[in-house]
């Protein structure tokens, strides 16, 4: 699955809606699609903390405010407490909603599922770099001013 | 952005995020990454209520009317088209200045829609 991804290596936040925040404003939305899919994506959380595996989180959400994949990973060195278990990797991604209903969304999900399970989640959290995270989610790094 | 306007299209992903959560194949692939669909679901479906309740009686109960008939209620506007029904829209919807600051519906459909930033 080759999606371009964006990418912040060192997250500043120190709390979870933050956090989300901080990866949104890699994406070219405005402020009120910001502030609308920041609201959708902490409401799934508020629901139930995406925690997928130790250190990982994986909030994610399908909005009618995006027309395309929208992906982006993050790492925070101190980590950040989700609310209460601390995450170190946050894969934050957004589906649009189609016409021909979720089944791309279920299949980033299945694919996502499928490397954490093997030895993927704990190559993320060790990986030193976005290029070599987005290599081991099977990922392509998006050019960006932010990726660090 | 109109504040309804903000709130139906936040009950319409909520809409889609439990639509999505209960779905067998989606619900199968969570339960894999060891997250709980089935409570998921529960919460947001309280946080659905509360949320229905700031919007405005009239417009509930029409976006509940459009997504029981169309399964979804609110669209985008693209490329000045209700990308509902694809209908173009007339030029005093598009060139309004007031573009997101009132609830506006398709003409054509009666779906919500609005403009992308």
């Amino acid at each position: 699955m080759k999606r371009p991804i964006f990418s912040n290596w060192s997250i500043t936040s120190v709390n979870r809606k933050a956090a989300i925040s901080e990866l949104l404003k890699l994406f070219p939305f405005q402020k009120t699609s910001e502030g609308l899919l920041l609201t959708a994506l902490e409401t799934r959380e508020q629901a139930e903390p995406t925690i997928v595996h130790k250190g990982i989180a994986m909030p994610h959400c399908r909005s009618i405010l995006v027309d395309d994949f929208m992906i982006a990973i993050g790492k925070s060195k101190k980590g950040i407490p989700w609310p209460v278990k601390k995450v170190k990797v946050i894969i934050l991604f957004i589906t649009p909603v189609k016409p021909s209903g979720p089944e791309e969304h279920m299949k980033l999900i299945k694919h996502l599922a499928k490397l954490l399970q093997s030895d993927g989640a704990e190559k993320l959290l060790s990986a030193d770099s976005p290029i070599e995270a987005a290599s081991i989610l099977k990922f392509t790094l998006q050019e960006s001013k932010q990726n660090e | 952005m109109n504040n309804d306007l903000e709130r139906l299209i936040s009950l319409h992903d909520l809409d889609v995020m439990i639509s999505d959560l209960q779905n067998k194949d989606i619900r199968k692939q969570e339960k894999k990454l060891g997250l709980s669909p089935a409570a998921a679901v529960t919460e947001l479906k309280k946080m659905r209520c509360e949320l229905a309740l700031l919007i405005t009686r009239r417009n509930r109960d029409m976006y509940d009317q459009l997504a029981s008939h169309y399964g979804n209620a609110v669209v985008p506007v693209i490329n000045e088209r209700c990308s509902g029904c694809f209908t173009q829209l007339p030029t005093a919807f598009v060139a309004s200045p007031d573009r997101n600051k009132q609830v506006e519906t398709c003409p054509a459909c009666g779906r919500f829609i609005y403009w992308c930033d």
